[in-house]
């Protein structure tokens, strides 16, 4: 039951005579309204704000003494802070976390303005890390997941500058996302906060593999210790949160393998050295293994299905249909366990999954197959039967369940 | 925003810690410019105008050195220079200007005259390798930005860089050549 069920549903129910208008007013007692969409106006709120401070100082700067611009500079970042922090002893949470953002903003602004003001050259990212490194410590201090998304996003910023501008990659940086915000969710494990989490960490290694001008594959080998984190995490949301973002990134690569991975050129340039990669996937297959085996949630090994290293198979058609075979597993395991844990959202994310592996498959075989029909009808016959099974299933699990608290 | 931590360290005392640290590193960054300038060597780079009609992008002013792009045979690093790479220079002075005497990978040592400043590789092919110091835009003071704009036009200028021992560097001015 959700309020917004209630609230758009009540009054029907009061003029049918279901409920009295006072018992609608005590069920809407019981599901107060979430602040959710509110919780990410502060951030955009302070990101504005700290650019529209930006133009108009940045206008004037040059006319302004050296003395009255560093002013400017500090005294702006410690007005919001104090701001921040008298907003938030009067409990006025958004407004206050908001004006601690944007004090977070204006420091980052202050440290590139004044070296700009001192023609000062950033050979390395240490001014920018400092940055990194205060959005750390306040996201620890306020407890706050807007400052936690900020500094998130301020670790990617830096990192991209750091390899794009500088040609070094930060570790600090890096090494700050994993156990700065990385220990933050662990101990106040978060949806959305895992979702934030991993794309800055799978942003972050996608620069380290380009800086490195390592076989793209390499890739896979941080953004599944970034999944088998989230094995072990107790949290199941939260952990799901940290999970999406590789699975979508290993999905897509072994969607793109199924694309163009006959063309044996392709499939060269994604060949790490077998052993060194295959020990280093099956280490951390390990780990993420034993983490589901101690949560209790084996059944989702087969997310490993989509890292099975196909581009190792010698081109040619072979690969394509393996790579093919695979997505249908992986698509099809994600309806099943869709099923038994009676997972609605997750029934349609398995429906686009399969959808999608069924039109690459098109594709893909109306270009190479001339027995296609073959394969279109298999796959016809798959899709429907698995859709009549689902939908037997489903009315079925419904039923049982029908008298449900 | 209750911590069971010890008296002294309250939440109100951790976030004035953390912005006065915040207050201290952008002073720090001031400082950073100040030193560079005491305590730095000044070379003199010669700068030819981007495109003299248009040389005032806004408040700055854009740069291109003598030693912004430079021989093949300079480079020293045991590699062929790639794209983004960060490379030393090995700057010496000739005819009242510091010319590029080498192009490393790691620090070379340098002589007394000598100096070197840091750099990226931005292109390399096989008539040049093109560098990047991040001195390409200078921040012009208020009013000096049209008398530069027009000697620059006419001849090349002489720019002042301060190189700090730790390796900083920053300019202090932008001037026309005197004869």
């Amino acid at each position: 039951m959700s309020r917004k069920l209630l609230e758009t549903e009540g009054p029907k129910w009061v003029a049918q005579g279901i409920i009295t208008p006072q018992q609608r007013e005590q069920l809407l007692a019981l599901y107060p309204e979430e602040e959710r969409v509110v919780g990410l106006l502060p951030l955009l709120g302070s990101l504005l704000l700290g650019l529209s401070a930006l133009s108009v100082v940045a206008a004037n700067w040059q006319g302004l003494p050296e003395w009255l611009r560093l002013l400017l500079l500090l005294g702006s970042m410690g007005g919001a802070y104090a701001g921040g922090e008298y907003f938030l002893r009067r409990r006025n949470e958004a407004l206050g976390m908001g004006l601690v953002g944007l004090g977070l903003v204006l420091f980052g602004c202050g440290i590139i303005l004044t070296s700009q003001l001192y023609q000062l050259i950033g050979y390395d990212a240490t001014g920018l890390l400092a940055w990194v490194l205060a959005g750390t410590v306040l996201t620890y201090l306020y407890r706050s997941r807007t400052l936690f998304i900020l500094t998130a996003c301020i670790g990617g910023i830096v990192q991209g500058y750091s390899t794009g501008q500088l040609g070094s990659f930060s570790y600090f940086t890096a090494a700050l996302t994993v156990w700065g915000l990385g220990y933050y969710w662990w101990r106040r494990p978060d949806g959305l906060l895992g979702l934030v989490l991993a794309s800055s960490l799978l942003w972050q290694a996608g620069l380290l593999i380009g800086h490195l001008h390592a076989k793209i594959t390499w890739f896979f080998i941080p953004a599944m210790l970034t999944y088998a984190l989230g094995d072990w995490q107790p949290d199941r949301p939260a952990a799901r949160g940290l999970q999406t973002p590789p699975l979508a990134a290993a999905f897509l690569f072994t969607l793109g393998l199924a694309l163009y991975g006959e063309a044996d050129t392709y499939a060269g340039m994604l060949r790490p050295p077998f052993l060194a990669y295959i020990g280093a996937l099956l280490l951390v297959l390990a780990i993420s293994l034993a983490g589901k085996y101690r949560r209790g949630r084996l059944g989702s090994a087969t997310d490993w299905l989509l890292l099975l290293p196909g581009f190792y198979l010698h081109g040619g058609l072979a690969l394509a249909v393996a790579t093919l075979v695979v997505l249908y597993a992986y698509s099809g395991s994600v309806l099943w366990r869709a099923h038994q844990e009676n997972n609605a959202d997750r029934v349609t994310l398995g429906t686009v999954l399969f959808i999608l592996t069924t039109m690459v498959a098109y594709f893909k075989l109306t270009w190479a197959f001339m027995d296609k029909s073959l394969f279109f009808l298999l796959g016809g016959a798959l899709l429907l039967g698995l859709s009549w099974f689902l939908r037997r299933r489903n009315a079925r699990a419904l039923s049982a369940k029908q008298p449900q608290p | 925003m209750t911590d069971p931590t010890t008296s002294f360290l309250t939440h109100r005392r951790l976030v004035g810690l953390a912005v006065a640290a915040q207050m201290l590193f952008i002073l720090a960054v001031a400082g950073a410019g100040y030193a560079t300038t005491a305590l730095g060597r000044t070379i003199t780079l010669r700068t030819t105008p981007v495109d003299p009609r248009d040389l005032l992008y806004g408040d700055y002013l854009r740069l291109n050195y003598t030693i912004s792009q430079v021989q093949p045979a300079l480079w020293r690093g045991p590699e062929p220079p790639q794209k983004h790479q960060a490379v030393y220079v090995l700057l010496q002075p000739t005819n009242g200007a510091y010319e590029a005497a080498g192009v490393y990978a790691t620090e070379p040592p340098a002589a007394p005259d000598q100096a070197v400043l840091r750099g990226w590789v931005t292109d390399s092919w096989r008539q040049g390798i093109r560098l990047r110091y991040n001195l390409e835009r200078y921040y012009v003071p208020e009013n000096s930005g049209a008398a530069l704009e027009k000697a620059g036009a006419r001849r090349p200028l002489l720019v002042r860089v301060s190189v700090a021992p730790w390796g900083q560097a920053r300019i202090t001015q932008v001037g026309e050549v005197r004869k």
